[in-house]
């Protein structure tokens, strides 16, 4: 990808700090991530929980770079005609019913079939070329003029036909179609691959990518983008929040809690004008945090000993 | 340096982190980029090329730290022991001249690095990486020792103790024997973390492996906590590579009632073609254990791979017997491997055995569940204790059943001697298979679930 800006992505650091006036506060490890990513040219594959901040990575980046981001939501039964391209059959069928009577002159004179035919092969193939393709994102991406962000989200839930497919354009940045031959990319996109892990992925598939980990954040981080999501929180009740959030993370649930969940609640206590933690807010807020009701009924009666003196 | 990444890469291989050599192409561009100044982002940047799942991630953090500070090992030392300066170097100017091999001239100068620096190139000239058993360790330090040039340095001390002696001398002498002998204590310890990082992972290998084709019947106890760790593995392997529901197509067979409904779009013109495919199931699997006293060795070891089996496979239900048949779906499903297994051992096992009276069981409380789709497997030796063995019903169970697997931990040799009746089921088993190994057990499983 053509980078406009290439002093935007000249460290770690750059990066780390221009993620944090966009409001994406994030550690190291990322910030490494997608120094590497943008230099090495590599797809990147991003695991966690879900609620990590793993799209929002992607949405990011893009408007760091002020580059298209291109979005590709995997789901069972996914394949190449709803990724990559499609024949505009439509559009074929008309040009076919309106060109017919331009057939009959060309064809006229001809004797035999075979002429008929070689007469036809003059034109080549009309109703199979770019003019009649339907670019699905895939495509869009390697067509876009100076690159572009494709952001392709939840890998994992794809089938492995797909994820095979999927190697060819993250290792050369290229697909074969068969009717038109290989497309490359104008120029090399940043593509970034997110899973939650609900399958385990090819070998294949990880070793043309860079592998990062977004663990559920250190609570000192969390602070910083609690503080930066929802500035006006108070900064005790801030601390409370996520003293109280990072130790339900500690428990056996179903589900833990994630950022974007503890964004929300701290938003939730916000307007609920809440200015310190105590159980009857909590009780009537938990089910914001924890999405199972099973969760709810492991937390509710801890919530003495979590909440504290 | 891409000496020093492509030793550390060797020591991920041998942990088990495979690293493709693309992948250390990627590393190589990714420690240029990044520089080595920053160890912390260094381990960062390594860390998201050539650790690629979580469980890689945590041994890869853990091995660069062994494997950098055993490299940086030389700095620390430095630092403590810089009081020791030599003496009155100028008073014994004249007898240090004796001293001039170049190890001897690294030992006076106490030239930490430098020593560092010629212990590694030594190691790596002597092979070190090869090591494979710990009792090479002394063989290796030993010659790394002579490769230093430890035969020359002896000489030159001993002529040093020869010579009339003087206050410094004396002083000299003793300053260098003791450095020479931290030298040998400091090969010693590369020498030994050489064999943590290169070969330690490797004994453990070389001895899963053996453990994989044992006989199950001669497993030690002591290995049942490695058992299950491979049993275990095994079965998330097996289960990882048929967990996906595959399609075959038919091909050749048109549907024509997809292929309509595909193609309504375009006014029923037929661009696209539909073909008859057949799901392949993932098999209903009826497991059934014998835990009586003959097979009492072998059957902790089929239960723990019933157990891991459950584990990783929807539909499986579990049931052990000595005479009375008993299902344990809900006692595996409920307590975690080690309670299970006990608990069914302590409850149901050491009895003597009746086939006869588990297969009325059988015929009241399960005959009705199994279907054609349903794969009945049985694991058990077949010794009735002379009793009869209700032949009729395993019949029965065959004729419903999709197919009935038996796997026999004794070797064929020993099939139907003494009170073994399994000649008698033998003709009501669609696979009747000698058992005895967990090689034997995955491949019979990974078998099972590819064509059921």
């Amino acid at each position: 990808m053509i980078i406009r800006h290439q002093e935007k992505v000249c460290s770690p650091q750059r990066l780390r700090e221009g993620f944090e006036a966009l409001g994406y506060i994030c550690s190291d490890a990322i910030a490494t991530a997608m120094y590497l990513a943008c230099q090495l040219q590599k797809p990147i594959l991003v695991e966690g929980p879900p609620g990590v901040g793993k799209t929002e990575l992607a949405k990011k980046i893009a408007e760091y770079l002020a580059a298209p981001l291109i979005r590709l939501q995997c789901y069972e039964g996914l394949d190449e005609v709803k990724a990559l391209y499609e024949w505009k059959y439509g559009k074929q069928l008309l040009y076919t019913q309106v060109l017919k009577d331009q057939l009959g002159d060309v064809l006229r004179g001809a004797r035999g079939l075979e002429e008929s035919v070689k007469r036809l092969h003059q034109f080549g193939d009309i109703f199979y070329s770019q003019a009649f393709l339907e670019a699905r994102p895939l495509l869009q991406t390697l067509q876009a003029e100076n690159g572009a962000i494709l952001l392709v989200d939840e890998i994992d839930k794809a089938d492995q036909e797909f994820e095979a497919f999927l190697l060819e354009l993250l290792s050369d940045y290229q697909v074969s179609i068969p009717e038109i031959g290989t497309i490359k990319a104008k120029s090399a996109p940043i593509v970034l691959l997110t899973s939650n892990n609900t399958r385990e992925l090819g070998d294949a598939l990880k070793r043309r990518c860079l592998h990062l980990y977004i663990p559920f954040p250190e609570p000192a981080l969390e602070d910083r983008i609690i503080a930066a999501q929802v500035p006006q929180i108070d900064r005790q009740l801030r601390e409370q929040l996520i003293h109280f959030v990072d130790q339900l993370r500690g428990m056996a649930l179903k589900k833990a809690p994630a950022i974007s969940e503890t964004i929300d609640w701290a938003r939730a206590l916000l307007l609920l004008n809440v200015e310190s933690l105590d159980r009857p807010w909590v009780q009537g807020t938990l089910n914001l945090l924890l999405k199972y009701q099973e969760d709810i009924e492991v937390v509710e009666p801890e919530l003495k000993r979590l909440l504290g003196p | 340096m891409q000496q020093v990444l492509g030793e550390f890469i060797a020591a991920l291989r041998q942990a088990g982190v495979a690293v493709s050599p693309v992948e250390t192409l990627d590393a190589l561009h990714a420690m240029q980029m990044v520089g080595v100044a920053d160890r912390a982002r260094l381990k960062l940047a390594l860390g998201l090329v050539l650790a690629k799942s979580r469980q890689h991630k945590d041994l890869y953090g853990q091995l660069f730290e062994q494997y950098f500070r055993a490299l940086g090992s030389g700095e620390d030392n430095a630092g403590g022991d810089r009081p020791e300066q030599l003496p009155a170097a100028d008073a014994a100017g004249g007898d240090i001249a004796a001293i001039a091999s170049p190890l001897g001239q690294l030992l006076l100068r106490d030239d930490t690095a430098g020593l560092s620096l010629a212990i590694a190139d030594a190691a790596r000239r002597e092979g070190v990486r090869d090591i494979q058993v710990f009792t090479q360790k002394s063989r290796y330090s030993y010659a790394v020792l002579q490769r230093l040039g430890m035969d020359g340095l002896n000489r030159e001390l001993n002529q040093l103790r020869g010579q009339t002696p003087g206050v410094a001398q004396q002083h000299v002498l003793a300053l260098l024997q003791r450095r020479r002998q931290r030298l040998i204590d400091r090969v010693r310890d590369h020498v030994e973390q050489q064999y943590l990082l290169f070969a330690e992972q490797q004994g453990q290998r070389l001895q899963d492996d053996a453990l994989q084709q044992i006989k199950l019947t001669h497993i030690d106890i002591q290995h049942y906590r490695r058992m299950t760790r491979l049993v275990q593995k095994a079965a998330k392997l097996l289960a990882s590579q048929h967990g996906r529901r595959r399609k075959q197509a038919r091909r050749g067979l048109l549907d024509v009632r997809k292929t309509i409904a595909a193609n309504a779009a375009f006014d029923g013109v037929q661009f696209h073609t539909r073909w008859k495919s057949v799901r392949i199931d993932r098999p209903k699997l009826v497991a059934i254990c014998d835990v009586s006293g003959s097979v009492s060795r072998v059957a902790r070891f089929l239960l723990l791979f019933l157990y891991s089996l459950q584990d990783v496979l929807p539909r499986v239900r579990s049931f052990v017997f000595t005479s009375v048949l008993t299902e344990v779906t809900d006692c595996f499903r409920s307590r975690d491997v080690q309670a299970a297994v006990a608990e069914v051992l302590r409850q149901w096992g050491n009895m003597s055995t009746d086939y006869g009276r588990a297969l009325t069981d059988l015929q009241a409380q399960l005959l009705g569940d199994i279907d054609r789709k349903t794969t009945v497997m049985m694991l058990g030796d077949a010794r009735n204790n002379h009793g009869d063995g209700n032949v009729a019903v395993w019949q029965q169970v065959y004729r419903r059943s999709r197919r009935v697997i038996w796997l026999n931990p004794e070797s064929r040799a020993s099939w139907d001697s003494g009170d073994s009746i399994i000649s008698q089921y033998a003709p009501y088993c669609s696979q009747l298979e000698p058992c005895n190994s967990l090689r034997d057990l995955t491949r019979i499983l990974s078998r099972l679930l590819k064509y059921s």
